[in-house]
């Protein structure tokens, strides 16, 4: 770049040439001409009139690159490699300093992007314990990581996936305690993927996936810094993507999901019990609307005496079958809350009311639907929300056993649980199985399964994913 | 493909497939033959089982080679996959039973009226799914499969301890003894573990105490099918036989049934899923056998095979069990006896390498 300044601009400017790309010429006390080129809105401007305009005042016409570097007062200051890689880090949010006379262009990291502030996540809010989220700007994300871990063993390593948006996805992991190779295979299947524009890091969960069309996810996400750090000491990889608060870890067990934050905070009898009762409902979310079915179609002993008379009593008079009753019911359920997401807040209190009023009571009362089916639905879709990030796939379970039992019956209903078991059992996220630690069996990481030890019995790492640093606490006991 | 197996799924095979297997229409036929004197036979058939089941599993302490490789090793391939089709046919002939068993259960207790034959159909389609998968998939699921049985068949027998009365069973011996006999010998194919083990060789590393371990198993799994057939006996006394389904009538009598209604039912489900698996067993071992046979690892095709001579079978003996049951325990213990009581020892006189 050894063309003058105002060549240096036209040539920059040939290539970005969008309005939003500014060029800020100054000059020093001796007349010395500068020109800082930087992308509107995402940089902040203050930094640039404290950090490179104010020293740079100081410098005289014969002062090299050096004393211009000493001059400057940036923490993030680096040289442009090249004229591509000045383009790239304009783009990306910092300012290029050129300056007259020199041949050097410096990049000076002076990113501020709009983003919210540090707020407890919506689908992981707890009562004890930290309450710190995620947020969607990389850096603050990465400083919540630092934050908990100080140790010199965390490894960040950022690449850009995008080939507009380059969006940076950091590859986090704790060298030593991470599986060897484990982050290299990760990378390579994130720089495997060319996409326009990764807008959320479930495009990344998408891309490592070994199995993207499958129903069962093959990572965990989370919102929590304090989970995800804890999830790297156990020997995972996290990816933390710019632009989105969910947090990305591999490798994955269906356990996972079952457990929160929580758990580890409170005694270990009350985290089992709690385990317990998150599976517990799970498998009633998914498996009730289909056993009811299955019950008033196929096997009316299924349901206790006194319970069939109130049945017969609600259903009498219903114009559908009740595979079909039921059917409708999750329909309306699913539209209901499909709604209430994707409408303001103000309309979605409107419609909380028309629905549970409107189409639950009233359509009780005018015979459409029963009022078990009703409260099955109900009761199904509060079960399935005790584990939040296993809805997606435990509703369409739900959705597919329902039909099922509607035509099969429980014959069906059995045979489909064990045609995802057989599924399911040879499944892996990156050679974990994932239903470690039950299939296969291993009994040491059971400790940390659905049934709890308190803390201090958690001595290992969990077998399954292989680290090579096992132990990750040292007592007496 | 990944056809390794841990020594720990075996046990959980041999204990969890092997009782649910015989916990189906076995209790009731083993009534009809042999009254309240149903325990020695069994014991007899168990005992001698077990007994190969130890051969077996010592010869694994002796080499680390597969029984095929023996079989190549000492009698040339042909021989090798002559045997293997023999043994694959076997296995193909044992599932005969078991799969109309499961197509009875199905149509006697998941629903209220007798449904069409093809309703039971999609156990077909998941027969060929689970045939095509690996060793690994069959330990896999044993580790899932063994807490449901051992949860299912506890709270079976508990659920049916206060309706039994045990004098059912005195005076022992009161039936005649050739019918006694009769049973030992018929009951033979029920027995026939043994051949599982053959296919698990060389598949999982053997430690110190395994065979003791493995030979434990199936004979605690044989005690458990035990204790509920003669919990079942002790229920209905001379009236067992005409329960079609120990499942589904040992626990009418449990006192809460009235009250919450058919709980036991939902067990039943719960424990179908166990006999699903043993069942499908016998196909993945079918599978396993043919693709040494062939040297090809066409799975899809020899389960799809397997499935529809399984299929022309039950729709043959459509509502004729009775025939299919009498035919077995005619001549099934004539196999029988050659591939799970004769083979197994006899693969102790092949040579051997570590």
């Amino acid at each position: 770049m050894n063309n003058s300044l105002e060549e240096k601009i036209a040539r920059v400017k040939g290539e970005l040439t969008s309005e939003d790309i500014l060029v800020f010429r100054f000059s020093s006390l001796s007349g010395r001409n500068f020109a800082c080129v930087y992308t509107d809105g995402i940089v902040d401007k203050n930094m640039i009139g404290e950090l490179i305009v104010k020293p740079l005042r100081e410098v005289k016409a014969e002062d090299g690159a050096d004393r211009i570097k000493k001059l400057l007062a940036a923490p993030e200051l680096k040289d442009g490699k090249d004229f591509a890689d000045v383009i790239e880090r304009i783009s990306d949010g910092d300012a290029a300093l050129f300056a007259e006379g020199a041949e050097e262009v410096f990049i000076l990291g002076v990113k501020s992007p709009p983003g919210r502030a540090v707020a407890e996540p919506p689908t992981q809010v707890t009562v004890k314990g930290p309450r710190e989220g995620f947020t969607e700007d990389i850096k603050v994300n990465l400083g919540l990581v630092r934050k908990r871990v100080k140790s010199p063993a965390l490894q960040v390593k950022t690449i850009t996936c995008g080939k507009q948006s380059r969006t940076a996805v950091a590859i986090c992991y704790l060298e030593g305690i991470c599986k060897k190779g484990l982050p290299e295979k990760i990378e390579k299947q994130l720089k495997a993927n060319e996409i326009d524009i990764l807008a959320d890091s479930s495009y990344a969960a998408g891309f490592i996936s070994q199995r993207p069309r499958s129903l069962f996810k093959r990572n965990a996400t989370c919102e929590k810094p304090d989970i995800f750090c804890a999830k790297l000491c156990e020997g995972r990889v996290g990816l933390i993507c710019d632009g989105s608060p969910i947090a990305i870890t591999v490798p994955y067990m269906l356990v996972e999901d079952f457990q929160t934050a929580e758990d580890y905070y409170s005694v270990s009898y009350r985290a089992t019990i709690l385990r317990v009762l998150r599976f517990a409902a799970v498998l009633l979310g998914i498996l009730l609307p289909a056993f009811y079915v299955c019950a008033q179609l196929f096997k009316i002993q299924l349901i206790p005496a006194k319970l069939l008379f109130k049945i017969a009593s609600s259903v009498a008079g219903i114009p559908l079958s009740p595979s079909v009753e039921i059917f409708f019911a999750l329909f309306v359920l699913e539209v209901l809350n499909e709604a209430s997401i994707r409408m303001p807040k103000y309309v979605g209190l409107a419609l909380s009311v028309v629905g549970a009023l409107v189409l639950g009571d009233t359509a009780v009362k005018a015979g459409i639907i029963s009022t078990p089916a009703v409260i099955i639905i109900a009761f199904s879709a509060i079960c399935l929300y005790t584990v939040p990030d296993l809805v997606e796939t435990s509703a369409t379970l739900r959705l597919m056993f329902l039909i099922i039992a509607g035509s099969v019956g429980a014959f069906g209903v059995i045979l489909a649980i064990a045609f995802i078991m057989s599924y399911l059992v040879t499944e892996q996220s990156y050679g974990v199985p994932l239903l470690s630690p039950y299939a296969p069996v291993i009994a040491k990481d059971m400790r940390d399964a659905i049934y709890k030890y308190d803390t201090g019995a958690l001595k290992t790492r969990p077998k399954a994913l292989k680290s090579p640093n096992k132990v990750r606490l040292k007592n007496k006991r | 493909m990944n056809e390794k197996i841990s020594v720990r799924q075996i046990c959980f095979i041999l204990f969890a497939y092997n009782a649910a297997t015989k916990m189906l229409l076995f209790p009731t036929f083993a009534a009809e033959a042999a009254g309240n004197a149903l325990i020695f036979p069994i014991l007899f058939d168990l005992a001698v089982q077990t007994a190969v089941v130890w051969s077996v599993a010592y010869l694994s302490s002796r080499t680390d080679k597969t029984l095929f490789a023996l079989l190549e090793d000492n009698l040339g391939k042909v021989a090798a996959r002559v045997i293997y089709a023999l043994l694959g046919l076997w296995f193909l002939l044992s599932a005969v039973v078991p799969v109309n068993e499961q197509q009875l259960l199905v149509h006697d207790a998941f629903y209220d009226t007798m449904p069409s034959l093809w309703i039971f159909m999609p156990f077909f389609v998941f027969a060929v799914y689970a045939g095509v998968k690996s060793l690994t998939n069959v330990g896999r699921c044993a580790d899932l499969c063994f807490p449901i049985f051992l949860f299912c068949t506890l709270s079976f027998m508990v659920m049916a301890v206060e309706g039994a009365d045990f004098t059912a069973l005195l005076p022992v011996l009161k039936g005649p003894f050739n019918k006694v006999a009769g049973l030992g010998v018929s009951s033979l194919y029920r027995f026939s573990e043994s051949t599982f083990l053959l296919i698990f060789m060389g598949h999982y590393k053997y430690g110190k105490g395994d065979a003791a371990k493995m030979t434990l198993s199936y004979a605690a799994g044989g005690i458990a099918a035990v204790a509920f057939i003669t919990l079942f006996y002790c229920v209905y006394g001379p009236l067992a036989p005409t329960r079609s389904f120990a499942l589904s009538s040992i626990s009418v009598f449990f006192p809460s049934i009235s009250y919450v209604g058919r709980i036991d039912l939902y067990l039943l489900y719960a424990f179908d899923i166990v006999a699903l698996f043993a069942t499908v067993l016998n196909i993945q071992a079918f599978v396993h056998c043919m693709c040494k046979v062939f040297s090809r690892d066409c799975r899809i095709i020899y389960s799809l095979a397997a499935c529809a001579a399984l299929i022309a079978v039950t729709f043959a003996v459509n509502n004729n069990f009775i025939t299919l049951q009498k035919a077995a325990a005619g001549w099934f213990w004539i196999p029988a006896l050659a591939f799970a009581y004769i083979l197994p020892p006899l693969a102790w006189i092949l040579r051997r390498k570590r």
